[in-house]
Order: C-alpha cells, then sequence, then structure tokens
C-alpha cells in the first residue's frame, strides 16, 4: 500500500468514524427528547387528572354549600311563618279578653286555668294530693284586676266546681299582688310552699317545644316537603 | 522518498484527527441544543400546567356556581310557595296556639 493510499485510507476512515458518532449522538439526542417528551406526557396526564379531581372536589363544595344555604333559607321560611303564628296568637289575645275564645269568655278562661292550677297544686289527686285542703290565693295582671274579670264571688264559684268536678277542695282568694304578665293565672298556696304558674307567658314557654310540632304539622300540612 | 511518505502520513493523520474533533465539537453542540431543547420542553410544560391549573379550575367553579345559582333559585321559589301556601293554614296555627294557651279544648 502507497503512502497516498495510505493517506486516502485514514482520511475515509475517520471521516467514517466522524460520521459514525455523530449518528449516534443525533440517535441519542433523539432518544432523550422522545424520554423527557414521554415523560412530560405522563406527568401532564397525571395533572390533569389530579386537577380535575381537585375541580370536582371545589365543584361539589359550592354545591354542597348551596344546598345547605338552601336548607337554611327553607329553614328560616319556616321560622319566620311559625313565629308569625306565635306573634298573631298573642295579638289576638287582646280580642280573647275582649270577645272570648270559642265560645268562651276570657272570666271563663281564667276560671279554667285557676282549676287547673289548683288541680296542679292539690296534686292532681283530689283530695290526697299534697296541696289538699289548702288555702290557695289567685294572682292576676293589673289589667285583668281592673277588668273584674274575676272576683271573689267568681273565685267560691270556683271552688265549689273544683270539689265537684275534681274532689279538690280548699279556699280560693284573690291576692293583693299583681302579675306583670299579658295574661293568665299564678295561683299559690297561701303558706308559698306550691305554685303553679299558668300566665300565658309560662305556658307559652311550656308548651313550645310541643306546641311547635303541632304548629308545623298544622301550617305546612299540605305544603310539607 | 519515506520522509515524503512519513510526511503524508502524518498529513493524512492530522487531517483525520481534524475530522474527529469537528464531529466531537458537532457532538456537543448537539447535546447543549438538546439540553436546551429539554429545558424549554419542562418550562414549557410548567406553564402549560399553570394555565390548564387555571383552566380546569375556571371550568369547575363555573359549573358549581351555575348549580348553585339554579339551587338557590329553586329553594327561593320553594320558599314563596310555602308562604303562599301556608297562609290559608296561619289562622288554624293561631288557634292551634291559643286553645293550648287558653287552656280552651
Amino acid at each position: 500500500m502507497g503512502a497516498h493510499e495510505m493517506v486516502d485510507r485514514i482520511r475515509a476512515e475517520a471521516k467514517e468514524e466522524g460520521e459514525r458518532i455523530l449518528t449516534e449522538a443525533r440517535v441519542e439526542a433523539q432518544e432523550r427528547l422522545a424520554e423527557v417528551q414521554r415523560e412530560l406526557n405522563t406527568q401532564r396526564k397525571q395533572f390533569v387528572e389530579a386537577e380535575e379531581r381537585k375541580g370536582a372536589e371545589e365543584k361539589d363544595r359550592i354545591v354542597r354549600a348551596a344546598r345547605q344555604q338552601a336548607r337554611r333559607l327553607k329553614w328560616a321560611a319556616e321560622e319566620e311563618l311559625i313565629n308569625t303564628a306565635f306573634d298573631n296568637a298573642l295579638d289576638r289575645l287582646k280580642t280573647v279578653k275582649r270577645s272570648g275564645f270559642k265560645g268562651k269568655s276570657y272570666a271563663d278562661i281564667l276560671a279554667g286555668l285557676i282549676k287547673e292550677s289548683a288541680v296542679s297544686i292539690a296534686g292532681g289527686g283530689g283530695a290526697g294530693g299534697a296541696g289538699a285542703g289548702a288555702a290557695m290565693e289567685v294572682l292576676l295582671s293589673e289589667e285583668d284586676v281592673k277588668a273584674n274579670y274575676v272576683d271573689q264571688p267568681r273565685l267560691a264559684k270556683v271552688a265549689k266546681e273544683l270539689s265537684a268536678e275534681a274532689g279538690v277542695d280548699g279556699k280560693l282568694s284573690l291576692s293583693n299582688h299583681r302579675l306583670k304578665s299579658a295574661g293568665g293565672v299564678l295561683v299559690r298556696r297561701t303558706d308559698g310552699k306550691i305554685e303553679v304558674n299558668n300566665t300565658f307567658e309560662q305556658r307559652m314557654t311550656r308548651f313550645s317545644t310541643s306546641l311547635r310540632e303541632e304548629i308545623v304539622k298544622t301550617l305546612f300540612a299540605k305544603t310539607a316537603s | 522518498m519515506a520522509v515524503e511518505a512519513l510526511r503524508l502520513i502524518r498529513g493524512g493523520e492530522e487531517e483525520g484527527r481534524k475530522v474527529l474533533e469537528e464531529a466531537r465539537a458537532k457532538i456537543t453542540a448537539i447535546q447543549a441544543d438538546t439540553d436546551e431543547e429539554i429545558k424549554r420542553l419542562k418550562e414549557q410544560a410548567r406553564e402549560d400546567e399553570k394555565r390548564l391549573a387555571a383552566e380546569i379550575a375556571a371550568r369547575y367553579t363555573a359549573a358549581g356556581k351555575k348549580e348553585e345559582d339554579a339551587i338557590l333559585q329553586a329553594a327561593r321559589a320553594e320558599v314563596e310557595k310555602l308562604k303562599t301556601a301556608t297562609k290559608s293554614n296561619l289562622d288554624r296555627a293561631v288557634e292551634l296556639i291559643l286553645a293550648r294557651l287558653l287552656g280552651v279544648r
């Protein structure tokens, strides 16, 4: 082999080697890019899935809050209606004092409350009760006393009826003390040991829970959902 | 003659070395370009993620708000319906309260 041929061969081999390592580098670069692209695609897919989950959770949160607010709106409206019923009932008390209720005069209504209180004081069991035979006094509001709904003769009549109807014997007298109340009565033993408060405010408080349930049933009878 | 031959061969070897050096320089450039491209792709992916996150969040929030509006609108309508429907029952409820309050059956 001559020197020229050797030089040509050296050149050719160098060129070939150069092209080989260049091609290899290009392939390697393409592979690296493809690998990175694959990783980024996977990462993007996972990212989108996670963000979709987060988004769906946020949407659920908004919807849950809206449903809660809707329930609050309905609850507030129901409360408003119930309170309106209570307010109207209290307003009607003035009319009841003038015109009575369900055919009963206010005086009759007070007499009924006095009887109910006296029976409670007597222990509900008539002659054998704790308050049986005790002297009791009846307290009224200033307004009701002035209107003379209940006087001593009336109390004597109530006492008689109590004895006949419930077996509760006892003397009833009108107290000099006055109630700060819209109406109703407070009956207590004169020794002060037992008292039954049947003022409208107390009755309202006492019956409010069971009364509310009945009012809800009545008010929302056809509209309950 | 032999000296000339050696000079030629050395020249050839030198050329070959240069060819390989050039190839290696190109490889270095290819690698640098690849690194740069990878960096660009990752940066673009980060930007895409920010944009996608905002788009997805906005889409779900809008859907949630739409449903929220519908729920609240329905609730308000239901409340109005309730108020109208209970008007006729209000007097009965008042009677009930009074009956209990006054102890009248």
